[in-house]
């Protein structure tokens, strides 16, 4: 009985066009997926490698989802859809028989079509180097063990979870619209825990609550280096292996219990109608008829429109669908404005520009589904419902019918526009936030978003008014936007007014508001819903009406009833689309000339090849800077006049100047007062999509003759002139840097000689555009050249600094250097700004209006330092803990370091456009983004501001004081020594037990960043990326610290310091520099640690075992540890060795209850912590302690490199 | 006021031709349109009714030139389909309103007044408030009924409207399409030949798309006056007199079976001569294209 059924299943589903549509759609999207190379992987990892393809496969569980209600939601409803579960179930078929038979038929069928995605990967890695779409080396062999172990251990379980759930379901419910509400249940699942992962702490919980275990997965294998993705099949081990086993065994119990519950009888019976059927039993008299002639007019019709609108309205609103799917966004909104952007987590006060950020994280996703959803259902309400059996032959006309539906789906958009105000003003008046700013949300929602959403709508809507089929219409819709999606991340194709309903991107900054985005923004929508408008004509001109549908009566249709009326219409909207078009198209291609990335990148390579013989000419160095800026806000410009002194410090004579600006800018070069015209300038290829192209663009680079040469020793004047100005608005890109307020700007003045950084760095690239492979970026130590020359800015070495600059006069200018007078004029308010001692040739402009908290730090010898902190008057919340930074960073540094060498620090906050902060002489401008807004109530949380304040301000001395030269690894000196400084006034203030807080996110940002490395991982000494200088040089110096004590390790950097702070004459410091200062104050003891750090990979995987503990008398106990310690060797791709003959010192510890003060932060308390040494293996040690003891560990605070930190601690059992 | 209807064809994409060259002249008050399933009733009301193109033909209403016009026809048309659905979240009540402001019933107290007035005409006044789709299928016709009817059509067409109602309802309903008037023209479609017999002034019989007849039902009983006979006979001796003779009916009755034939002339052979009646008439139209022996 069970094989008939099952038999009859398989060989039905066979017979079906579908199955094979479904297999040959899985086969394709994978195919053109990985043949274009749209996997993960890094450049060095191949696209099929165990890892990536089990990626794949893992992200391939979720649109099992789509895939399973299709496949698995549609054998039982069969039989009530066609109304054979009448005749087919009083047969002696049995219910076991029926339900397993049915199951089991489409699971394997499911299966079968599933395998679809296996042949597409293959023959994507085989199609993608025919057609050119990748390069050959990015695929490895093809091993079918890399494609069949995923599948079974990754895909299958989420497959088979997914079935269980829409057969149950179905089963149960015996209707195949939950399947809908299912899906979207099910994603929300998803997203939610998706969300979770952001919090470090709750990695067990994500890694469980994972349904398709794509974080799990990723977990799992996030620090696997490029050779571990190339070669390991990733194990089923750990979290992994729960989950998988966890959630199909949650589907069987679903499907179990939906057995048990099934019978065939409750299956068969009509669905109740609900609400008892009244018996009218009054008998009334008879009745006659009223008799009103009905009027026809077109004011008949706008009514008409008005509520049938209404009508439509209501339908989808009373939709318990749609409630269902709309509350589901909401939640995820108010859960992502809840909690919004945790960094380091830490959460930030709901701020308005952030609750509208936040909803296009989830909430978009359910905006989406909604509008292309409810498009198709309430176009084709009227024949699904039959009711246009009788709706089509009332005296409607056309447009009333299609205007009033789609009056309804605008008043959706409305309603879906509106909500994030609603939940935003809920989230911030529930934190107690009441600094609602309305100009926002209104301008945001509807001025802006709105208008995303009808677009939408209008597209999804000519869809289903075209497409007869509402599931058709459904993945029509969806195909279109997966395209789109395709073509701009995976082709990198993103000319917007190609690309339905895209605009250039766009952030609300509480200091810039809407900024400059405003008219872009305005054009493009106007552009798209002109467009959008005239397919809702065409829509109306082929609205199907009565019983035929096919396409040749559409046509007929529109023949009949294209008139004069509609004629205007196409006409006026062409007009406004193509007129609006060509409007932006003037703006982004003809006055900014928009270039595609592969232009892009082949305009770098032909750099590249033409001027890289020029790298080490001798050309003069800047030795002083006098700078005039006319800074014009509102008009978005800047003029620059830069009197350059230059100096030819090689031993060469120089003949020409080389200069490199950015691409397109002009500018005027005067040499000693005459004015001098390039011999040479490059002029750039016309961009495709530019058509004209009179005035082409000149390219950076240019060659000017000297009048007369200079010799070695020689010194001259330059004067360089230019202005640099937005005009119109460009495709992509924000164009921060100078804006209605905070411009923040280098100005433009070009720098002499051939720049290094301007070329590919992608070895896929230069192969490509036939670079050679480019090997190491910087010089070796103690090269002649590195060694005279500055890593961050060849030009010069330490100059003269001056300036005088003017902006509006309501916003105060600020550069390097003490206010030497400001004074207003022609209405314009001018600046002059002068250093009276040497700085480095490194400056910015920075232009806002400002509030301003000053204070002052006494140096133990008297020396007064001015601290300016220059803020945006909404973000005054956080400003102690910044001053705080600044006193303390001063005291730590002054008192190990050296003395501050100037007599202001200045910190200034500029636009959110860009988040990170960076240190000018004694002026440090800081992103909006970075904490100003930050809630730091908790007192366990990580305060980053403080830290970061911190940092910048180590910088003055490393970077500013002492400036590394450009050799290999140099910038440890300036990022590392910064790190280590902020590290050690944190521990003081924190105490060494509580600094594991801060090192926890640089440990994991050191695995992450060497699993993604797309070239090789350099040792320490000679870093190269910033996962080193910044995280691992954070662990290795403050672990350092803490072996050989923090007075040894800073009297030594100290010395390093003092040998080459202020240094005007090379050689200047490099990274071996630092290391022979730091060598002499380590023991031989300890030799291994600081070779194994800077000259070697060394990575341990150190665990704790066990820890149980017995009470002795009084508050002893006896404490019972087994551990294991680990060393491993890596080489520069990622391959590990285990080390041989080690000896190391670890940390053993053992911890009371954490103790908690009285503001709430929680203060770790060691009942012992001491290092012991280890060789490798397991070993068990025993320890008297007083104090009950909590948790236990090995390397407790994570101070050591270790691949997996959680398993360092564990709870103590207490017998 | 009379629809003309004029060489009416239809074939659809499978081949199947639902209407062949029909042509009919229908006055005002009650026309029958009698036919088996799939006859082409539907195919044909559907046409009348705007939601279908015929292939070729024309239909006037007056000066109402159907095919180029729809709109003007839907102005004066009352259309009950033979099947529809309804939005399920909406009360009858508020649905009929709504269709009579599409109708063109702008004022809010007429149209109050008319739904009322429709909603108790069919029985439906108790459930008003509640939602269409919680209403069983007699009461969904009513409903279809009562729409129908909003604001006085000229041209009331009804393609088999008792489908579903009991007895009691039937009847009422008929009373309330005999007092809708004299001046309007409405087009009643059944297979029951006791509805045309009962209400219909004037009748067509309709069968593979054709039109077989017209006439007023007595006149069509006149027709076979003198040619119908009956004999009840064994049941296992019925293919024999399929073979012999022009059998239009059979019927069962106290373990007998009972044939009636047409015939010119007495066909002898136990053959007693048998009042017709206006089944006969439409079996005997049908005869010729159908099989009607239901053994």
């Amino acid at each position: 009985m069970f094989w008939s059924v099952f038999s009859f299943e398989i060989r039905y589903r066979l017979q079906r066009p579908a199955t094979y549509i479904y297999f040959l759609v899985f086969l394709l999207i994978t195919m053109l997926i990985i043949a274009s190379g749209g996997t993960a992987a890094s450049e060095k990892v191949y696209h099929n490698s165990p890892a990536m393809i089990g990626s794949f496969f893992t992200l391939l569980g979720i649109f099992s989802v789509l895939i399973s209600s299709a496949i698995m939601g549609v054998p039982l409803y069969r039989d009530l859809e066609h109304n054979t579960k009448e005749y087919l179930l009083s047969t002696p078929i049995g219910r076991s028989a029926y339900f397993w038979g049915r199951f089991w038929g489409s699971f394997v069928i499911l299966l079968l079509v599933c395998t679809g995605a296996i042949v597409g990967y293959i023959g994507g890695t085989i199609l993608g180097p025919i057609v050119d779409w990748s390069e050959p080396e990015r695929f490895g062999p093809n091993l079918l063990v890399n494609y069949l172990w995923p599948y079974l251990t990754l895909f299958i379980p989420s497959l088979f979870f997914t079935a269980c759930i829409f057969y149950g379901l179905v089963a149960w419910l015996r209707n195949n619209r939950v399947l809908y509400t299912a899906s979207i249940l099910l994603f929300i699942l998803y997203l939610f825990s998706n969300f979770l992962v952001r919090d470090l702490e709750k990695r067990d919980l994500v890694d469980l609550l994972d349904p398709f275990a794509l974080n799990t997965y990723s977990n799992a294998t996030k620090y696997f280096t490029p050779a571990e993705q190339n070669n390991l099949l990733t194990p089923m081990t750990g979290n992994l292996l729960y989950n998988r086993l966890l959630w199909p065994s949650i589907g069987l119990l679903i499907l179990l219990f939906t057995y048990f519950r099934f019978s065939i009888i409750r299956f068969v019976a009509n669905l109740s109608r609900g609400g008892k059927s009244k018996v009218s039993d009054e008998h009334k008299a008879r009745v006659t008829l009223p008799v009103f002639n009905p009027v026809f007019s077109s004011r008949l019709n706008w009514s008409n429109l008005w509520n049938l609108g209404k009508l439509e309205f209501r339908n989808i609103i009373k939709d318990n669908y749609f409630l269902s799917i709309i509350l589901g966004g909401v939640i995820f909104l108010f859960i992502d404005d809840w909690i919004g952007n945790l960094q380091y987590g830490v959460p930030d006060r709901p701020v308005t520009m952030n609750m509208l950020l936040f909803k296009t994280f989830n909430y978009s996703l359910f905006v989406f589904i909604l509008i292309m959803f409810y498009a198709g259902e309430t176009v084709h309400r009227d024949r699904a419902t039959r009711f246009a059996n009788i709706a089509d032959a009332l005296p409607v006309p056309n447009w009333v019918q299609l205007g009033s539906k789609f009056m309804a789906i605008t008043g959706v958009c409305f309603l879906l526009a509106t909500i994030p105000m609603i939940v935003g003003v809920t989230v911030q008046v529930l934190h107690g936030f009441f600094d609602f700013k309305w100009k926002y949300y209104f301008i945001d929602l509807y001025a802006i978003t709105f208008w995303d959403y009808w677009q939408m709508a209008l597209l999804a809507f000519f869809i289903h008014a075209l497409v007869n089929n509402k599931f058709l219409g459904h993945f029509v819709g969806i195909g279109i936007w997966v395209l789109i999606f395709i073509s701009r991340s995976v082709l990198e194709w993103d000319y917007n007014l190609a690309l339905y309903s895209y605009k250039p991107g766009y952030q609300i900054s509480d200091m810039n508001d809407f900024g400059h985005f405003g008219e872009p923004l305005f054009w493009f929508n106007f552009y798209w819903t002109s467009f959008g408008f005239l397919l809702l004509v065409m829509a109306a001109l082929m609205w199907a009406r009565g019983s035929s549908h096919s396409f040749k009566s559409r046509w007929q249709a529109f023949k009949s009833r294209w008139n004069r009326t509609s004629a205007t219409l196409v006409l006026l909207l062409s007009i406004l689309w193509l007129g609006s078009g060509a409007f932006i198209y003037y703006n982004v291609s003809q006055v900014n000339r928009y270039t595609t990335s592969d232009e892009g990148k082949e305009r770098s390579a032909n750099y590249e090849k033409k001027y890289k013989k020029y790298e080490r000419i001798p050309q003069p160095k800047v030795t002083g800077l006098m700078l005039y800026a006319d800074i014009f806000p509102e008009e978005r410009s800047i003029h620059m006049r830069a009197q350059l002194k230059v100096k030819n410090k090689t031993n060469q004579p120089i003949d020409s100047l080389h200069l490199l600006s950015d691409d397109g800018q002009q500018y005027q070069l005067f040499f000693n007062g005459t004015e001098l015209k390039p011999c040479y300038t490059d002029i750039l290829p016309r961009p495709k999509l530019t058509i004209l192209y009179n005035r082409p663009d000149t390219g950076g680079y240019r060659i000017f003759k000297l009048p007369a040469t200079l010799l070695p020793g020689d010194t001259a004047l330059l004067e360089i002139r230019t202005r640099q100005a937005n005009p119109g608005f460009v495709n992509n890109g924000y164009r921060r840097e100078i804006i209605y307020n905070g411009t923040f700007t280098s100005g433009g003045i070009p720098s002499i000689g051939y720049s290094a950084d301007m070329e590919l760095n992608s070895d896929e690239d230069r192969k490509k555009y036939k670079l050679p492979e480019k090997k190491e970026e910087l010089p070796p130590h103690r090269d002649p050249y590195g060694e005279k020359t500055l890593l961050f800015n060849d030009d010069a070495d330490l100059i003269d600094f001056e300036c005088i600059v003017s902006t509006s006069p309501d916003q105060i200018a600020i550069a390097p250097g003490y206010i030497q007078k400001e004074w207003t004029d022609k209405g314009r308010r001018y600046f002059h700004y002068k250093q009276d001692s040497k700085a480095d040739y490194f400056f910015n402009l920075v232009s806002a209006r400002y509030s301003i908290l000053k204070d002052k730090w006494v140096s133990p010898e008297g020396k007064e330092v001015n601290l300016e902190i220059y803020y945006h008057h909404e973000h005054a919340y956080n400003l102690d803990r910044m001053m705080s930074a600044l006193k303390d960073g001063l005291s730590y540094f002054h008192r190990n370091f050296g003395p501050y060498q100037y007599r202001q620090a200045r910190i200034l906050e500029f636009p959110r456009y860009a988040a990170f902060a960076q240190s000018f002489p004694n002026t440090i401008p800081y992103s909006e983004d970075f904490g100003w807004y930050a809630d730091f109530s908790d007192p366990n949380d990580y305060d980053y501001f403080y830290y970061v304040t911190l940092h910048e301000l180590a910088h003055q001395w490393w970077g500013h004081q002492v400036v590394p030269n450009y050799t290999r690894g140099s910038n440890l000196v300036s990022e590392s020594l910064a790190e280590y400084s902020a590290l050690m006034v944190a521990k003081e203030k924190y105490g060494h037990d509580n600094v594991q807080r801060f090192l926890r996110y640089d440990l994991d940002g050191y695995l992450r960043g060497r699993a993604g490395e797309s070239k090789k991982e350099n040792v320490f000494i000679n870093c190269n990326r910033s996962y080193q200088w910044y995280q691992k040089g954070s662990l290795i110096l403050y672990a350092l610290q803490d072996y050989i004590g923090e007075d040894k390790l800073n009297a030594q950097i100290k010395a390093f310091r003092d040998s080459f702070a202020l240094k005007e004459t090379p050689p200047f410091a490099g990274s071996y520099d630092l290391y022979a200062f730091i060598e002499k104050a380590v023991p031989d003891s300890l030799r291994y640690f600081l070779e194994d750090s800077w000259l070697k990979i060394a990575l341990y995987e150190n665990h704790i075992l066990k820890a149980t503990a017995k009470k002795l008398k009084g508050d002893e106990y006896e404490v019972s540890l087994t551990v294991r310690a680990r060393k491993m060797y890596a080489d520069e791709k990622g391959n590990e060795a285990e080390a041989t003959s080690t000896n190391d010192y670890i940390d053993i510890g053992i911890f009371a209850e954490d103790k908690v003060e009285k503001n709430g932060r929680k203060l770790t308390q060691p009942l012992y912590l001491k290092k012991h040494r280890f060789k490798n293996g397991e070993f068990t040690l025993q320890f008297k302690v007083k104090g009950k003891p909590v948790k236990a560990g090995i390397d407790p605070y994570n101070q050591l490199i270790d691949r997996i930190p959680e398993d360092n601690k564990i709870n103590v059992d207490i017998k | 006021m009379e629809l003309i209807i004029n060489n009416l064809s239809k074939t659809y994409a499978n081949g199947v031709k639902a209407l062949n060259n029909v042509s009919l002249t229908i006055p005002q008050g009650m026309f029958g349109l009698l036919g088996p399933n799939g006859a082409g009733k539907s195919s044909l009301m559907r046409t009348i009714a705007t939601l279908q193109e015929p292939d070729s033909g024309s239909i006037h209403l007056g000066d109402i030139d159907v095919l180029r016009d729809q709109e003007s026809l839907r102005k004066v048309l009352g259309y009950l389909p033979q099947e529809f659905g309804v939005y399920p979240r909406v009360s009858a009540a508020m649905m009929l309103d709504h269709i009579a402001q599409l109708k063109g019933l702008s004022n809010r107290n007429q149209r109050k007044e008319t739904v009322e007035a429709l909603l108790q005409k069919v029985n439906l006044w108790k459930e008003r408030k509640r939602n269409l789709g919680s209403f069983s299928g007699g009461m969904k016709q009513r409903f279809g009924i009562a729409q129908a009817l909003v604001g006085n059509p000229q041209l009331l067409i009804v393609d088999e409207p008792t489908a579903g109602l009991d007895p009691a309802e039937r009847n009422r309903f008929y009373n309330l399409l005999s007092e809708i008037g004299e001046s309007t023209i409405i087009i009643l479609s059944t297979h029951i030949v006791e509805d045309v017999k009962t209400l219909c002034k004037q009748f067509a019989i309709i069968c593979g798309g054709e039109v077989m007849a017209v006439s007023t039902p007595q006149e069509a009983v006149n027709w076979l006056s003198n040619k119908v006979w009956s004999k009840s006979i064994p049941k296992v001796e019925i293919e024999e007199y399929r073979n012999n003779y022009h059998v239009i009916a059979t019927q069962l009755a106290e373990g007998r079976l009972f044939i009636r034939v047409i015939a010119d002339s007495d066909p002898g052979n136990g053959f007693s001569p048998a009042a017709p009646t206006l089944e006969d008439v439409y079996f005997n139209a049908i005869s010729t294209k159908m099989d009607l022996v239901t053994l």
